[in-house]
């Protein structure tokens, strides 16, 4: 679940800002320049610097940079050596085999090899929310000498690949975790890794600041010589702050109405690009447990009486996709491009909830719903906003409900005291990893957060998603998921409001930092500040 | 009682600026009284173009938000919302108040340590603090909100009327009072309230003036009443907009400040009005 306090962008606007733009790119080819330091600022300060046996989701941007993955992904997700070197499949999908760098040495001095990776796999997949759900299906990881591991499968894990990534499965120095529990030892709060920034000092509520390692294996990268990353909570603050130059990149910290505005600013430049790694949307949960909104006519006079596109233009200035389904459009090996779709048509969802019987009392009310908005982003309340006054024209009386964080995921997912919910959801690089979770009827699970909320519930739909999971044929797979996609599209346990981009705001002297699917969140080596 | 207050209200007429002041009020008042009249439907109705700026559009003389709604009716609406929280909070506040110090203040004694006990415990938390905690555990509302503000604001009353009827208990009328049989509540209520009367009006004025604040943080804040308009929560919902569209924090910040000013100049005028010694003597 990644969610940034804002996200936008306009379309048109971005588009032709690129292209007026594009003369400037040509410069790329110019050989990076060493030195300088890169001040970064990240809204919102994570509570550890190891994203190993936790997820939150602003760690990545500074644990990246420390401690790496075996694997990193180019934009369209293709995996790209990084602490692995080379690695095979089996026919069969269930023999992984990784051939490990050499010559790689922790931020201690110590080697790095095979140990290190079979403790940190083995620790994800015990400890690590995400990771026991990606390497439930590893039976074993075993050390074939100091740079080859291998890992045997119980049942074929076609998502296994794309999730080796550092900001997802880092892989940790076994020698400093020694025999301690992981989840409390220190080295979360001052990582020793591999990666190219070794890390200096956490001030909390401060600032992070991390060095360059002159040690990094990728010689003469990395490029820049320190990283500062500040946390701003505040993003007037933030825009201050980069109009100022007191910071050179922003991610998510930048209010929607300001990006236009910013745009102006000859120093300062806009990425909208959004992580490929992480692919977050906007969608209305509905609450199967609420009499009116089990009704299928219910959801599919709601889905037709909410002008999406009103939502998209209007409250997020345009930024982020059409949403249709449970999948991304961003996701383009597992997007269904010819799903039905709801037009907005008020007179129809009228007809609907006639046909159903529920009748307008005198004051033109049907029946009395409460929305709970995901706490925060002002874009979410805006939208709650509109949905209030969208569904009161069809007769259905909406209050919105507003509450703290903690109360939000309490009572969707532990009380399921709601009727219906406007949330954001990150589908990550696979939606066997990323979707199953909310719709696949096993995980109907009260007190597990960003499950199965909707309490939803079709056999049809659990066999596709437990198919898909171990289906290693690619075309076959994809089959598999747009047979869920229209499945679910009908079914309407959710709607599909938009895909969520998170604008990333940057001192144009800043180069190459968004070259992976990670993004900001990539280790960070390759950053150069020219000019 | 009459006779008493009727000078005290000539007095306050004749006050320039509490005169402002009160006309201010009685404005704002009836345009929130009348806002159903005149914006009817809902405020938070999504009619016009987004970010009309104040005065592009005569049929939205204030402009319109990002959603396309209109600041006018949102101010006028928003008002009721302000007023209603403002007025029955610090009611409540001083009802509260008012009964917990003169009970302290009339028995002394055990009662009076017990209760001033009480007092502090409430004035030692951060009452913003204790204001965000208790609406974040009740969901918040306009009666949440006004019950919510009631509980934080009593303790000064209450530390107040009991310092007033502690001074006022030892009076000869008083004992005369007790001397004849009248019962406690009889002695609180007829002999001892209206002498302090003045010093809670004062008081009064500007706890409202703090409740339409602390409603407004609270809105700003996203812990108002998402389902009504107020002041507070347009402020909050244009701070985005701030160095695009300033007018949507800055319109709905006047209304604030302008009531809130008004309050406070009716308090001062109404110390000087009920204090003619000390009205003379600053002449």
């Amino acid at each position: 679940m990644s969610l940034t306090r804002r996200q936008l962008l306009v379309y048109a606007g971005a588009t032709t800002t690129l292209l007026q733009l594009s003369p400037r790119f040509s410069f790329a080819d110019e050989p990076p320049v060493r030195g300088g330091t890169l001040r970064m600022h990240i809204a919102i300060e994570p509570p550890i610097l190891v994203n190993l046996t936790h997820t939150a989701g602003a760690t990545v941007y500074i644990a990246a940079k420390v401690t790496e993955g075996l694997l990193t992904y180019d934009l369209d997700l293709n995996p790209r050596p990084q602490l692995a070197t080379a690695w095979t499949v089996s026919d069969d999908g269930l023999e992984y085999t990784f051939s490990l760098r050499e010559g790689v040495k922790w931020h201690d001095g110590q080697d790095f090899t095979a140990d290190d990776v079979v403790f940190s796999l083995q620790t994800l997949k015990a400890s690590n929310p995400r990771g026991r759900a990606t390497f439930a299906n590893v039976a074993s990881v075993t050390a074939i000498n100091p740079h080859l591991v291998q890992l045997t499968l119980s049942k074929p894990a076609p998502y296994l690949l794309k999730a080796l990534a550092a900001c997802e499965s880092p892989i940790v120095a076994r020698h400093v975790y020694g025999d301690a529990r992981p989840e409390t030892h220190a080295n979360a709060t001052a990582p020793i890794g591999t990666g190219p920034f070794v890390f200096k000092e956490w001030v909390r509520g401060s600032h992070v600041i991390l060095e360059r390692n002159p040690n990094y294996w990728d010689a003469p990268k990395p490029y820049l010589d320190r990283v500062i990353v500040r946390f701003i909570g505040d993003s007037a603050a933030t825009v201050a702050a980069l109009e100022a130059g007191e910071i050179d990149i922003s991610t998510g910290g930048v209010p929607l109405s300001d990006i236009e505005r910013i745009k102006g600013n000859p120093r300062l430049s806009v990425d909208d690009r959004g992580e490929p790694y992480v692919n977050s949307i906007t969608r209305i949960e509905f609450n199967f447990d609420n009499a009116y909104l089990q009704k299928h006519e219910v959801r599919t006079a709601i889905a037709h009486a909410i002008n999406l596109d009103f939502i998209r233009k209007t409250i997020f200035l345009g930024y982020g996709k059409p949403l249709y389904g449970p999948i991304s459009p961003d996701m383009k090996n597992f997007y269904s491009p010819d799903l039905p779709r709801y037009a907005f048509d008020v007179a129809k969802a009228n007809q609907l909830l006639d046909e159903a019987g529920l009748a307008r009392d005198g004051n033109g009310v049907r029946f009395k719903l409460t929305l709970d908005p995901l706490p925060g982003p002002e874009t979410y309340r805006r939208t709650a906003d509109y949905i209030k006054q969208a569904l009161a024209k069809v007769g259905i009386l909406v209050t919105l409900r507003s509450q703290d964080f903690a109360s939000y995921v309490k009572r969707v997912y532990t009380d399921r005291d709601f009727d219906f919910t406007l949330n954001g959801m990150s589908n990550l690089f696979d939606p066997t990893v990323g979707v199953q979770r909310l719709y696949w009827s096993k995980n109907f699970q009260p007190g597990v957060p960003f499950s199965n909320g909707a309490h939803y519930s079709n056999p049809k739909v659990d066999e596709l998603l437990e198919a898909a999971a171990v289906e290693t044929d690619v075309q076959k797979r994809f089959a598999l998921f747009a047979q869920f996609q229209k499945q679910v599209v009908e079914d309407l346990p959710d709607l599909g409001v938009l895909t969520l981009v998170n604008p990333v705001v940057y001192d144009k002297r800043v180069k190459d930092f968004f070259v992976g699917a990670e993004g900001l969140g990539s280790n960070g080596a390759q950053i150069y500040i020219k000019g | 009682m009459n006779a008493r207050r009727s000078p005290a209200l000539r007095r306050l007429l004749r006050n320039p600026t509490a005169l402002a002041g009160l006309i201010f009020l009685i404005a704002i008042t009836l345009l929130a009284v009348f806002a159903p009249l005149l914006y009817p439907g809902d405020p938070l109705g999504m009619e016009a173009d987004a970010l009309l700026w104040p005065g592009q559009d005569w049929h939205y003389p204030l402009g319109t938000d990002a959603l396309g709604r209109d600041v006018m009716a949102g101010v006028v609406h928003g008002g009721r919302v302000s007023l209603q929280v403002g007025i029955l909070a610090s009611l409540f506040g001083v009802l509260l108040g008012l009964a917990i110090g003169a009970v302290a203040g009339y028995f002394g004694g055990k009662v009076d340590y017990g209760l001033q006990r009480l007092i502090e415990i409430f004035q030692t938390m951060p009452s913003f603090v204790l204001l965000v905690a208790l609406v974040a555990i009740v969901q918040p509302s306009v009666p949440t909100l006004i019950f919510a503000i009631g509980i934080i604001s009593w303790p000064t009353v209450a530390r107040l009327v009991r310092a007033e009827v502690r001074s006022i208990r030892e009076r000869e009328y008083i004992l005369a009072a007790r001397s004849v049989g009248y019962s406690h509540l009889r002695i609180i209520a007829h002999e001892v309230l209206p002498n302090i009367l003045p010093t809670l009006i004062v008081t009064a004025s500007i706890m409202v003036a703090s409740a339409v604040l602390m409603e407004s943080a609270l809105s700003f804040m996203g812990l108002g009443d998402p389902n009504q308009v107020s002041w507070g929560s347009m402020i909050g919902s244009g701070r985005e907009q701030i160095r695009t569209a300033w007018y949507l924090t800055a319109i709905p910040g006047l209304a604030i400040f302008l009531t809130v000013l008004a309050f406070n100049l009716i308090g001062d005028g109404l110390t000087d009005a009920f204090n003619p010694t000390r009205d003379r003597a600053s002449k």
